[in-house]
């Protein structure tokens, strides 16, 4: 009885491992048929999964499983991927994470691939979108989804206070906010988003400043601190929120708390959906410029895990979906936005109003320095503009011991 | 069948063994060994990258403003943390102890529901009580003519307001051992001490208090061991903010070690920890003996 009982434990063990090993994804072929690993971001793999189903119909050799995986346990998901060398063929990558895993060497290198099929042609997509996928020179992705920062505003109530159309530059934003405010307690123009870890590098780079150039962090250099002066500017002044613990939804309709905010457009929908009571009261615009308007790019690439041992396959299944018909196919199943300036053309998006000015804020928009450690760069950037905000610390100070913790990152 | 009794204990614990070598005790090397590397997201994907760095990690994580004031934050927490807690709970247990009807079970109950409540769905009630504009309770302040309070942000109510949360949390499993040991208490010391016409202040200075001695203690050492890994309150609710006020040692290591991918950096943070609670325990341990030579 005892030695069945251990043995029955050690069958037990044995058949968790094996369990454990199923769990790692199977690869390649199957029957003479090659199987693609995607992982799509996102709640739902049943967009991907009708792409998938439309390629298998073309290329019948190849079968397409997708995988979805939630952008919020999308990163550790990667980590291990890597950590196991053992992932998805392709891989759909949020583009702020570009430089992390390319450092990391784990997207294959496509400079030399490109080549093969003209849909990935870079001159097909928006130049900032293609910027995102370069690191150290090498094409490490391909641009898929674009998504742009833009300036949404209240125009009843802008238009109260003499603005007839958004505010084109920093100085009328700051007039228009200060003239919002006054309208009385509770009140402000504009939020600083002081958690969006883009949002004083986008101010930066609009004031002229290079953020990073050639290795060398530039936040201690005026540009820098001029853009964080004029946003803490606006908290001081109170006419940004702080600590409102109001979300969008609140602080737009109705009297319009926060008449003034810069965000992508996935909020569009929001609006439209959330806060009806303001239709036709609100729109969009690109944002307000000092020496230029240049917004933060973001959205997502296709890249090819570097372990696939199904290269060739991975960049056809690439191709077929940087094709611009399959590009809007896309957005209508899941709204969110192509990075093709060809799939711009399309009706869909050249004649709805708020789509125009996304359409034409892409055309100046650059993703963030990709450089292996800016997402701590970033983060710790939010602390130092907490600092700033929050106390009366010197901001000169504060920047330059934030410009030689990001220089000793940059150096490691 | 006679040597079958000497084989018979490993098989028992055999397993539990195994689970812990492989789940425990070898991460625990491995973490001891990574803590000495600069091992990245890079040295993942290729063993190569990796350096053997020596105690640099240590030295870096010892000098990091923020992990000191991390650590601070954290004896700030069990300084504050763990006896409210012993305290609140023994409270707890004692009022309901005192009687046996209906009222008294159910409010057994009630105690006990935040212990086993999802913490997130937790957080999520809690983020909107202390919500600085529509939260209830600077509603209810506001209502009885005093200001507000910034619940979450001001870097020490914050630290406060996590106390508040994690203390509503373990009252009730804390209560349920003291209960337990409540009721382990023969009766007959009791009617021995009323005979000699005790007051309940007597019977409970000198009859509970020290009968329960091992149950406050082993609530104390454990409570203590959970206070000093404070993460999952402050990773919901304040992700540390504001000015690293609320940020805890754990939480520490789980932004440089998952965030950033600073393994070996974070391996040698959450080392540090590692001793500092081995350390408190004994220490613990130590006074908690020459108590009871005592």
């Amino acid at each position: 009885m005892r030695i069945k009982s251990g043995s029955a434990i050690l069958i037990g063990v044995l058949m968790a491992g094996s369990l454990l090993a199923g769990c790692s994804s199977g690869e390649g072929e199957s029957g003479g048929k090659t199987t693609l690993n995607v992982w799509a971001m996102g709640d739902s793999s049943k967009p991907m999964e009708e792409m998938a189903i439309a390629f298998s119909k073309e290329n019948p050799d190849i079968a397409v499983k997708v995988q979805a995986i939630p952008w919020g346990s999308a990163h550790d998901k990667l980590v291990t991927a890597v950590a196991s060398k053992k992932g998805p063929d392709v891989l759909q990558m949020g583009s702020t994470w570009m430089a992390e895993f390319g450092n990391a060497g784990a997207l294959a290198d496509l400079t030399d691939e490109l080549g093969k099929y003209p849909e990935l042609a870079p001159e097909n997509f928006f130049e900032g979108t293609v910027n995102s996928n370069r690191y150290e020179g090498r094409a490490i992705g391909v641009p898929w989804l674009a998504e742009t920062r833009v300036l949404f505003y209240r125009t009843d109530l802008l238009k109260s206070v003499g603005y007839e159309s958004a505010p084109k530059t920093w100085e009328e934003l700051e007039d228009a906010s200060r003239k919002l405010t006054e309208r009385g307690p509770g009140m402000y123009g504009f939020n600083v988003d002081v958690k969006e870890p883009t949002f004083s590098f986008m101010f930066a780079r609009q004031n002229g400043s290079g953020l990073i150039q050639d290795g060398q962090a530039q936040f201690e250099q005026a540009p820098f601190r001029e853009a964080v002066d004029y946003l803490d500017g606006f908290i001081q002044k109170g006419y940004s929120p702080v600590d409102l613990g109001l979300d969008m939804t609140q602080t737009f309709g109705g009297k319009g708390i926060v008449p003034m905010f810069i965000s992508g457009p996935w909020v569009i929908k929001q609006v439209r959906d959330q806060v009806p009571d303001v239709e036709g009261k609100w729109a969009t615009a690109v944002l307000p410029a000092k020496e230029n308007n240049i917004s933060s790019l973001g959205g997502s690439n296709l890249s090819v895990f570097e372990f696939s041992k199904n290269k060739d396959e991975a960049l056809k299944f690439i191709a077929f979906l940087s094709r611009t018909d399959n590009q809007l196919k896309w957005m209508d199943a899941t709204g969110e936005l192509p990075a093709s300036k060809k799939a711009w053309e399309d009706p869909k998006l050249s004649d709805d109003p708020n789509m125009k000015v996304v359409g034409e804020q892409l055309q100046q928009a650059e993703p963030m320095p990709i450089v292996g450690p800016w997402d701590r760069i970033s983060q710790n950037y939010l602390k130092t503009f907490e600092q700033i905000f929050r106390t009366d610390g010197d901001h000169e100070k504060l920047l330059q011991e934030f410009n030689s913790m990001a220089q000793r990152l940059l150096d490691r | 069948m006679k040597g079958s009794s000497k084989a018979a204990p490993w098989v028992f614990i055999g397993p539990t063994l195994l689970l812990l070598a492989v789940f425990s005790l070898l991460p625990i090397l491995v973490a001891a060994g990574i803590s000495l590397t600069d091992m990245d997201l890079a040295g993942l994907a290729n063993y190569s990258n990796i350096e053997f760095v020596g105690i640099k990690n240590y030295i870096d994580v010892l000098t990091d403003p923020v992990f000191l004031k991390a650590i601070l934050n954290t004896l700030f927490y069990v300084l504050i943390g763990v006896p409210l807690v012993v305290a609140c709970s023994l409270g707890v247990a004692l009022l309901i102890n005192m009687g046996q009807s209906r009222i008294f079970r159910m409010f057994r109950v009630v105690y006990y529901m935040p212990s086993v409540t999802n913490v997130v769905a937790v957080a999520v009630v809690w983020l909107y009580l202390y919500n600085p504009g529509i939260g209830l309770f600077n509603y209810l302040l506001n209502s009885l003519g005093l200001g507000s309070v910034p619940w979450l942000t001001e870097p020490t109510v914050a630290k406060l307001s996590l106390i508040l949360l994690a203390l509503w949390r373990s009252i009730g499993l804390n209560m349920i051992i003291f209960i337990a040991a409540l009721q382990g208490i023969s009766k007959t010391y009791y009617e021995a001490a009323q005979l000699d016409g005790a007051t309940t202040w007597q019977q409970m200075r000198y009859i509970t208090v020290p009968m329960m001695r091992f149950a406050i203690f082993f609530v104390t050492i454990t409570t203590m061991i959970g206070w000093l890994q404070f993460f999952e309150e402050p990773f919901i609710m304040t992700q540390g903010g504001p000015l690293d006020g609320t940020l805890s040692a754990s939480l520490f290591i789980y932004q440089n070690g998952f965030q950033f991918s600073s393994f070996g950096f974070a391996a040698a943070g959450s080392f540090v920890l590692f001793f500092l609670i081995i350390i408190i325990t004994l220490l613990q341990l130590k006074l908690q003996r020459k108590q009871a030579e005592e």
